[in-house]
């Protein structure tokens, strides 16, 4: 009998360590509750008759008014209670519409005590939990405090001041503001801020009605500044004992811009920050207004990683932010041309590998090519000029030259063809690399029948052998798993050799075989695939837990790095992780293990051709 | 009645098809729930055995015809079930088929079934009506509600699957109604009779 609060924790990691009927004890043991945001659910220093595991919805841990910290969708509270017998040392606080799977702490209980791998697991579980507690506590204060005193308002100050004469009317005022898309103006007379003319003032015009009034009339006067080269703590505090929402930002008296509280308190809250980002790109104007955004990008992705927010959601985000940042500068650069009376073809901005893929999250580069139905030599220097505002912007451009600008990658749609057909028919190990690099392909910006028509194509005339040729190649190099554990952890791995290339090329074979190249994201081929029962439900599932493992331990590893200034590789060394993450590489190689056989077994390529 | 007192019995039938005249039970799902709280813990699922229908022309169902060989009949669990229905009200989706099912094989023990029902797709019709969160002709089958409030699952559904499935969903839906404003019972009840006039335009 399949019930599933018992499927659900079947695949959560400690449950998964559970013989059946201590799971069916469990689900005996459980009910489910809604809670209303707001809702406290277990208060400090109470007893409660239950273990908690977050369905969905988030729950704040605290300590009378502080957060201490969050859990979410997949994660258990009240153990160390349960366990212990100790009443909550922290408050339990949806902070959203939250649902809780909750089960009896004595069934918990009996189940924790006669499962010693259950166990084992939940004491790492539980001192991780609060080494991490500490540490989360120390970095947020720790970080917040230092970069908000170390960072100098004029390093947030991103945009042009928007400013008018003091001559102006309140009419031709909101006019400029709703046209550069801002909350104030400032009103400047010779260079200097003599008041700021904001949207809350806007409303008062609009009840005493006299649009035709000089700004002078209605602005905010004299105007609080503060200088650029002031801490951003500065900036903060005058806001707040002010209680104002803008502040002006001077060098020498003269005006530099505006900050608001939202630019600070975004700029220094990593998971709002990336949101800011998208919605700032979305609004950028020039390429350096896109520079200046993105400057802190790769940060704020660390800082995510670190907090724990997962790869599939992360990668998700960056990649929207990128994608919005290639598709600004590529209608930028078509102006360009525009202006100089250069008429550009059809054509469609695609890219490749793993921004193909959408899997692209700290070492980012472009990888991108195009296909055009016109003019080479304009959609060359077309490209170039993207390639390099994309470099410019803090996008670095591609060290392999998979890139636009390359006239090997800038093609009309029957050059393309003919590329896959030769490399289709002639499988050496360069066209093979070729290939898993220009099949997951992704259309960004243009005409989507170009892509669309050579997908078509593709699909059509792939072959068996190429099928079988890159088969083998994802299989060809196996992770070292032996009888005692994972070989060579101790000099460090490489895990996207060894454990994510052979996902995700194995899983392109399939996608290539089954035909669904439009899909280009590894997660999303392997859900594919399993709805058309390629892979079975057990392997589809296990596949997916390891890429998604093995990513967010490279995520992880990449993170430390670039928050300590480094640059972020791939080689992961058994003493920067734990017990826990350890024991699941291991875990995770031996499926990449088996995916392999998999593929050869499927192919036919047992020891070679 | 408050709805967090009210006492709420989710249900789910696989039948052997939906003629009420010729076609029977096949296995009932039961999962009760106080207001919101879902007693998973006190799910209930039985196979019955059917009384003529002929079990090796059966081929739709994943159910073994071995264990519905195996299975009670319904005179032998009507008395369990009718303790675990109680006088709570009878939560499903697209329930009235479910329930008149039910009523016709009680009917045959000599015993009537008065319950009150909610139709959680008639619920979430309303809802989506009221709240204005999706068009009234969107699509309100199980299955895309399922989808619609992030519950998919990937294994084979089975009747205890779906009845709990119903109530997470059921669940959602009565923080809904409170955030709304409504907290009695009786007037969902009512809200449901009043959807129930309307459903001319219903698509399942």
């Amino acid at each position: 009998m399949t019930s599933p609060p018992k499927e659900y924790m079947r695949r959560i990691k400690p449950f998964s360590f559970l013989t059946e009927d201590e799971l069916n004890l469990l689900v005996e043991n459980l009910d489910v509750e809604a809670y209303e945001k707001g809702t406290t659910i277990v208060k400090k220093g109470k007893q409660s008759k239950y273990i908690f595991l977050v369905f969905s919805g988030v729950v704040g841990l605290y300590d009378d008014d502080t957060l201490v910290d969050t859990i979410s969708k997949g994660e258990i509270f009240g153990i160390l209670s349960a366990i212990t017998g100790n009443p909550f040392s922290l408050s339990a606080v949806a902070m959203d519409d939250t649902i809780c799977y909750r089960i009896k702490k004595e069934a918990f209980k009996k189940v924790f005590e006669t499962n010693p791998k259950f166990s084992a697991f939940f004491s790492t579980f539980i001192n991780r939990r609060f080494r991490s507690f500490t540490n989360l506590l120390k970095e947020t204060e720790g970080t917040f405090q230092e970069e908000i005193y170390l960072t100098r308002v004029k390093e947030i100050v991103s945009k042009e001041p928007v400013v008018c004469k003091p001559d102006a009317t309140v009419e031709e005022a909101a006019e400029v503001m709703l046209e550069k898309n801002v909350g104030s103006i400032i009103v400047v007379e010779e260079g200097k801020p003599v008041g700021i003319l904001t949207d809350h003032d806007l409303k008062k015009v609009l009840i005493s009605g006299n649009k035709a009034a000089k700004v002078t009339e209605f602005m905010n006067s004299p105007v609080i500044s503060v200088d650029e080269e002031q801490p951003v703590f500065e900036a903060y505090l005058t806001l707040i004992n002010k209680g104002i929402n803008y502040i002006v930002v001077v060098s020498d008296g003269k005006v530099k811009g505006v900050i608001t509280s939202k630019d600070i308190l975004t700029q220094f809250e990593p998971s709002s920050s990336l949101i800011a980002l998208y919605r700032k790109i979305r609004k950028a104007n020039t390429i350096d207004e896109l520079k200046n955004h993105l400057k802190g990008i790769r940060k704020a992705v660390a800082g995510l990683a670190i907090k724990g927010v997962h790869f599939y959601e992360l990668s998700r985000m960056i990649t929207s932010v990128y994608d919005s940042t290639v598709v600004r500068v590529i209608r930028m650069i078509e102006d360009e041309f525009r202006q100089k009376g250069i008429d550009l073809p059809d054509y469609v901005w695609i890219h490749v590998g793993s921004s193909g893929r959408k899997e692209q999250i700290i070492a980012t580069d472009q990888d991108n090519c195009l296909i055009h139905d016109g003019d080479g030599k304009v959609m060359l220097s077309f490209a170039e000029r993207v390639n390099e505002a994309l470099d410019h912007v803090g996008i670095p451009k591609c060290t392999a030259n998979y890139m636009a600008s390359n006239p090997k990658w800038n093609l009309t749609l029957s050059e393309w063809k003919k590329n896959f057909k030769e490399w289709f028919n002639s499988l050496t190990g360069e066209n093979i690399r070729y290939l898993s690099v220009f099949l997951d392909l992704r259309p960004i910006y243009g005409n989507q029948k170009l892509y669309l028509a050579l997908l078509d194509y593709v699909k059509r005339s792939v072959t068996n052998q190429a099928i079988r040729f890159l088969a083998l190649d994802a299989t060809s190099i196996e992770p070292p798993v032996g009888f005692f554990g994972v070989k060579g952890l101790e000099k460090g791995l490489d895990i996207k050799l060894y454990g994510i290339y052979p996902i995700a090329n194995g899983v392109r074979v399939l996608a290539l075989d089954n035909k669904i190249l439009d899909v280009t994201n590894t997660k999303e081929r392997i859900e594919k695939l399993r709805n058309l029962d390629v892979l079975s439900e057990e392997r589809a599932r296990e596949v997916l837990e390891s890429y998604e493992f093995l990513q967010e331990l490279r995520l992880k590893h990449q993170s430390m790095s670039i928050s300590a200034g480094g640059e972020g590789d791939n080689i992961i060394r058994l003493d920067e992780i734990d017990r826990i993450d350890a024991y699941v590489l291991k875990e995770a190689l031996k499926i990449v293990s088996s995916f392999q056989n998999f593929i050869r077994g499927k192919y036919r390529i047992e020891g070679g051709f | 009645m408050n709805l967090r007192e009210a006492r709420f019995s989710v249900i789910d039938l696989e039948t052997t098809g939906l003629n009420l005249l010729k076609d029977e039970i096949l296995s009932i799902a039961i999962v009760p729930m106080k207001g919101t709280k879902i007693l998973a813990g006190e799910s209930y699922y039985t196979f019955v055995k059917p009384e003529t229908y002929d079990l090796k022309s059966m081929k739709i169902h994943g159910i073994d015809p071995k264990t519905l060989e195996k299975a009670p009949k319904f005179s032998k669990i009507a008395e369990e079930v009718k303790k675990k229905i109680g006088d709570s009200v009878i939560v499903g989706h697209a329930v009235e088929i479910d329930f008149d099912f039910l009523k016709k094989a009680f009917k045959a023990e000599g015993i009537e079934l008065k319950n009150k029902c909610i139709d959680i797709a008639l619920l979430e019709k309303w809802l989506s009506d009221r709240l204005g969160e999706r068009k009234c002709t969107a699509d309100l089958s199980l299955d895309s509600l399922i989808r619609d409030y992030n519950l998919s699952v990937r294994f084979r559904h089975d009747a205890l699957a779906d009845a709990f499935l119903t109530a997470q969903i059921f669940q959602i839906q009565l923080l809904k109604l409170m955030k709304y404003g409504l907290t009695s019972l009786e007037r969902v009840l009512s809200i449901i009779e009043s959807t129930k006039m309307t459903r001319i335009d219903f698509i399942f």
